[in-house]
């Protein structure tokens, strides 16, 4: 049979298409993630690193050429929303993200106020939510929140480790709580003050605080002249060090120091003036690190974000890791869009990262993690293993 | 003992209060002006009072300067923007919101939003007579009660004070007898904007300072100037000590998780027996 060259050249032309269609299909295609965080305002201290370690680990995965889901390379793009750290804006960063269909994964928030509002639109959604705020375990394992996530360990399993080793190291035996007046101090008080009692620790007084106080004088008068050694406070960097400064001002006032919070830089400032401080570092301590991991880890992060270490850049490992686990989970389930074997993948995953990382059945983080303390003048860490914790 | 310490520290963060409420006083009060922009001239003190202290140059010349600084910007402010508003109230308003974002975004692009503080120039406490007493509390208060007894002084015994309270009484029969307008204006705001900047160096020397921190000190520089009746330095000063007291005695013996609502509290009983505030002058406003 002749063909024409007109048929021959159709023929080949419409070979070269389908070679091309295939060809394309082999390419990598993209895999949308979602970020929330509070960019700008009071709460970016804490938001914008996490925000870095998530880019930085996308930024990771793609470099190494992305992940193969059913023999097609993926790699990741991450579009970010700034939630200004007000819980409006948080909702509205978070209906945005969901206007675009690809979205099916979010990262981010990591203080309780915005964090609520945005967990409460993906909760109505089918997104895979990972965050880090100390309010969403109030939420996990409750209907609409099978796809969350919180990274950090919740109080009940910190407590656990941090009450024992701050009672052992600085010899508490009488303490005080004070903290301010929210749902979260009634929360921190109702799982420290038995656990202190059970370390056979006497915790005479409780006092909240109204939240935006910056004048600590009248609530750290009923502190003084109760024999107190120690003072359980929190729960943030700025309020613990307003609150430290103001009881080596008034006098009388104890000089031992637990801080339900992430950083020893509250007490760095008055290590001569107090006897004592310690505080949860619920990634990893960057400033005392002989992890390789760690050390590597950090000096990825000088290269990607031209920025030093600073005492929040820990906060940058806060969804690290679990980008990765993300990443494994779904190459393993073999699809970008099963939302819901992604998120059992990823339930059942222990990652060695530089976090050690693994997941309860309702999203709650199961990490090893660092106590910080001062004493004596001088910083160090101990490691405190997740599995320890359970028992 | 802890009845006066308690007391001690009401009168402090009472003078505090007090030096804000001076600015506000003359602004709102005399001029009608609303300036909400005053709490960010608070901030800016303090962040001028914390780069000077930085740089070693110390706490005094650390208060000078940001008085200096803060009254620059109050003079500037009124040139550029209120001048120009003072016969409409509500874009004089608006505009005083404008420059609160715009001075409020600045200073945390250029400040960054994490709190600092600086080192008070008396650290530490001593005792007497049984009492323990922060040194920087102490020195705090003493000088709130030298600012507002000069600013007292400067109003009723120099003729540029004499010709704002005039002003504050009747602007323009002020004016009709050949006070320049303009002149007092402008003294007002250097003045409003200084007492500002050292309260917020003052402020600075004891809490945490942040771009975010001006809403605080703006809200209960109102509240006192209500509290103290419109237009009444001694009004506002007053108010500002009765106010520092509710809250200590509120916080120290009741709840400290109630603290603003002391405040609130003595607003509402004051107005209901004194409807032109504590000192406001019969006839002239009544809230």
């Amino acid at each position: 049979m002749k063909l024409s060259i007109f048929t021959a050249f159709a023929r080949s032309g419409a070979l070269a298409l389908a070679s091309l269609a295939l060809a394309t299909s082999s390419l990598a295609q993209t895999v949308k993630l979602g970020m929330v965080n509070s960019l700008t305002g009071p709460h970016s201290t804490f938001d914008l690193p996490a925000s870095e370690g998530v880019l930085m680990a996308v930024d990771e995965i793609n470099r190494r050429g992305g992940i193969t889901v059913k023999g097609v390379k993926h790699t990741f793009s991450v579009v970010s929303e700034d939630a200004q750290s007000k819980p409006e804006f948080a909702v509205s960063g978070a209906q945005l993200l969901l206007r675009d269909d690809a979205i099916k994964i979010v990262y981010g928030i990591m203080t309780s106020g915005p964090g609520m509002a945005a967990a409460t639109v993906f909760g109505k959604n089918d997104v895979l939510y990972v965050g880090g705020f100390t309010l969403m375990d109030t939420i996990l394992g409750k209907p609409g929140s099978d796809k969350m996530f919180r990274t950090l360990n919740n109080d009940a399993t910190v407590a656990r480790s941090f009450v024992p080793t701050s009672v052992k190291e600085m010899g508490l035996k009488k303490v005080g709580i004070m903290l301010p007046n929210e749902d979260v101090s009634r929360s921190i008080v109702a799982i420290y003050k038995p656990i202190l009692e059970a370390n056979g620790v006497q915790v005479p007084i409780v006092e909240y605080f109204q939240p935006d106080t910056s004048d600590f004088a009248p609530v750290l008068r009923k502190f003084q002249n109760q024999g107190l050694d120690g003072m359980l406070t929190g729960t943030n960097d700025a309020m613990v060090e307003a609150i430290l400064r103001q009881t080596t001002e008034l006098g009388n006032l104890p000089k031992k120091f637990m801080y339900r919070g992430g950083s020893g830089a509250p007490a760095l400032k008055y290590a001569k003036q107090i006897d004592g401080f310690t505080w949860q570092i619920l990634t990893r301590d960057l400033d005392n690190a002989s992890d390789p991991k760690v050390k590597g880890w950090m000096d990825r992060y000088k290269a990607f974000t031209k920025k030093d270490i600073s005492p929040n850049t820990y906060w940058a490992l806060t969804y690290y890791d679990t980008v990765f686990m993300m990443a494994r989970a779904i190459e393993e389930v073999g699809s970008t869009t099963d939302i819901k074997a992604i998120t059992a993948k990823i339930k059942e995953m222990k990652y060695d990262g530089v976090r050690t990382m693994s997941f309860d059945k309702d999203g709650r983080a199961e990490s090893d993690i660092d106590i910080g303390m001062l004493k004596n003048g001088k910083v160090t860490s101990v490691r405190a293993s997740a599995l320890q914790l359970q028992r | 003992m802890d009845l006066i310490q308690t007391l001690l520290d009401g009168l402090m963060v009472g003078g505090l209060y007090a030096t804000v409420a001076i600015g506000v006083t003359l602004v709102f009060g005399i001029m009608g002006i609303l300036n909400f922009a005053h709490g960010q001239m608070v901030m800016l003190g303090a962040y001028t009072a914390f780069f000077v202290v930085s740089a070693g140059l110390g706490f005094w010349p650390a208060l000078a300067i940001s008085m200096l600084a803060m009254g620059a910007l109050g003079l500037l402010l009124e040139r550029l923007v209120f001048r120009h508003t003072l016969t409409d109230h509500m874009t004089g308003l608006t505009a005083s919101l404008g420059v609160i974002m715009v001075i409020e975004n600045l200073a945390a692009a250029a400040f960054t939003p994490d709190p600092r503080n600086f080192d008070p120039p008396l650290p530490g406490s001593f005792q007497i007579a049984g009492l323990t007493l922060s040194s920087q509390r102490m020195l705090v208060l003493t000088l709130v009660v030298l600012l507002v007894v000069g600013c007292y002084l400067f109003l009723q015994k120099t003729r540029t004070g004499k010709a704002v309270r005039a002003m504050g009484q009747n602007r323009t029969g002020a004016a009709l007898v050949g006070i320049q307008i303009n002149h007092v204006t402008a003294v007002i705001f250097i003045l409003g904007s200084a007492m500002a900047g050292a309260a917020g160096v003052l402020y600075g020397s004891l809490f945490a300072i942040s771009p975010y921190m001006a809403a605080a000190p703006l809200m209960k520089g109102f509240i006192l100037t209500v509290l103290g009746g419109l237009g009444s330095v001694q009004g506002a000063v007053l108010a500002g000590f009765l106010l520092g007291l509710a809250e200590s005695l509120g916080s120290r013996y009741l709840s400290a998780s109630f603290r603003d609502g002391y405040g609130f509290i003595l607003l509402i009983v004051t107005l209901l027996y004194f409807p032109r505030g504590l000192l406001g002058q019969r006839g002239k406003f009544r809230v």
